[in-house]
């Protein structure tokens, strides 16, 4: 049987079937993207604080989370933690995987949002009376994401495209339906075609947003 | 549970050889992958700033599929996709590690596409026009004003493509190739030491891309000062 002959017969059922991932893959995706974002300001924080002390771990963090795969990350959680006494379910280790990758590179991108804005904020901020704390929240970060909304955007399209591997740790997303629909049927050209196709549905979109922030944030500047 | 180190204590002598023989097939995968990719990424390039407009629109799709996908998605359709839908043809070349090349490639050839094509526009025309002007050959141009300013603005994120490349190629394993992460997979589950095993090649990988990241940061600071 010809490869459209087999679209035409079962594509539908391909389709609804890959479809049926997508609610896991954006749990999964959302779920790492407020994690990341939650710690990655946290990370940031302390990275660009006066202290050495807080400064180091920070750093380290960073170094040790970008320079190994998000693969070996998610296998130490999923199939390494259960030998220290703790077992993640699949979902809880996707998420806290990605997101704790995730947090690593959203930090970098906060850093340089708050080191965009200008010292005499800050200084301006503190001359008035404010705590630091609040001279962050209420006037350097409100400035700073501006700046950071087109990185932000793009991250967030990264994580996206990166849940496709939790499949390995058993995730039951996207990718692992097209991979079961495979065992089951032997079609892997429409099944993984078809699969492509929908990340792509939702990427594309999401780049051409984020090249459009990106623009706008050009023409405010 | 034994502690860690003694875990390595005990292990270490069997698991190390194993492993670090295994990191130089990711390291062949990734050099490989890597060199593919540079000359993708000049062709998309080149095309992409062409005045064909059909060259042009090719050349924009293919950037933006490529960029789109997720690379494990990629990577199944590259390996997976092409001797379905061509069962006439001999596929006995097209081994695992072939697919995950060619797919590294595909991907990376894009990312770099993008990256030469910022490099060059970020070279204003009359840097050539006025080398041409002071009488020296097109080559001399290139050799001596446009090639030395362009390698400053894009050697920093070809490296940082490098990187990330290296740290893909464990996502070969998922298609099958044997390489430093399939193999820790099979030593951690025959040793039922999953906790050692993985944080072992954690630090192999990162072994293997700090020294790429140590350069990057040199690169970027290097080429900062005369700017």
């Amino acid at each position: 049987m010809g490869f459209f002959q087999i679209l035409e017969k079962n594509g539908w059922y391909f389709l609804t079937s890959l479809l049926g991932g997508w609610p896991e893959t954006l749990s999964v995706a959302v779920g790492a993207l407020f994690f990341a974002l939650i710690f990655g300001l946290l990370i940031a924080l302390l990275r660009t604080s006066k202290w050495r002390a807080l400064r180091w771990p920070a750093t380290t963090y960073v170094e040790v989370f970008r320079g190994t795969p998000a693969l070996v990350q998610l296998f130490v959680i999923y199939f390494g933690f259960p030998d220290v006494g703790f077992q993640p379910s699949p979902m809880q280790a996707a998420i806290v995987g990605l997101g704790l990758n995730g947090a690593a590179y959203l930090s970098e991108i906060y850093r340089a949002g708050i080191e965009s804005i200008h010292r005499g904020q800050m200084e301006a901020a503190l001359s008035l009376g404010m705590t630091p704390a609040r001279a962050m929240q209420y006037i350097v970060l409100p400035q700073a994401i501006r700046t950071m909304l087109p990185p932000i955007t793009s991250f967030a399209i990264v994580l996206l495209k990166d849940t496709a591997i939790v499949f390995a740790v058993g995730v039951v997303e996207v990718m692992a339906i097209a991979r079961n629909l495979v065992t089951e049927t032997l079609q892997s050209a429409p099944i993984y075609l078809m699969a492509g196709a929908l990340y792509l549905c939702v990427t594309i979109p999401m780049a051409r947003l984020a090249a459009r922030l990106e623009r706008q944030r050009q023409a405010w500047q | 549970m034994d502690q860690l180190p003694q875990i390595y204590a005990e292990n270490i002598h069997r698991w190390l050889p194993e492993l670090l023989y295994y990191s130089l097939t990711t390291l062949k995968i990734a050099a490989v992958s890597f060199a593919l990719a540079v000359v993708f990424g000049v062709f998309i390039a080149l095309m992409r700033t062409s005045t064909n407009r059909f060259l042009r629109g090719f050349a924009s799709v293919y950037i933006e599929i490529a960029r789109g996908l997720p690379i494990v998605v990629l990577l199944y359709i590259v390996y997976f996709v092409p001797p379905q839908l061509f069962p006439e043809l001999n596929w006995q070349w097209f081994s695992d590690f072939t697919g995950a090349v060619l797919g590294l490639a595909l991907h990376g050839g894009a990312i770099l596409a993008e990256v030469f094509r910022s490099g060059i526009e970020a070279l204003h025309k009359g840097q050539r026009e006025a080398a041409l002007t002071l009488g020296m050959t097109p080559i001399q141009s290139m050799a001596y004003i446009i090639a030395p300013q362009a390698t400053r603005i894009v050697l920093p994120p070809v490296a940082n493509y490098a990187i990330g490349l290296l740290k893909d190629t464990s996502l070969c394993s998922l298609i099958g190739v044997n390489e430093l992460m399939n193999n820790a997979k099979s030593i951690a589950f025959a040793d039922y030491q999953p906790m050692a095993v993985f944080v072992l090649i954690a630090a192999i990988y990162f072994a293997m891309s700090y020294p790429l990241s140590l350069a990057v940061r040199y690169m970027e600071w290097r080429f900062n000062v005369s700017r």
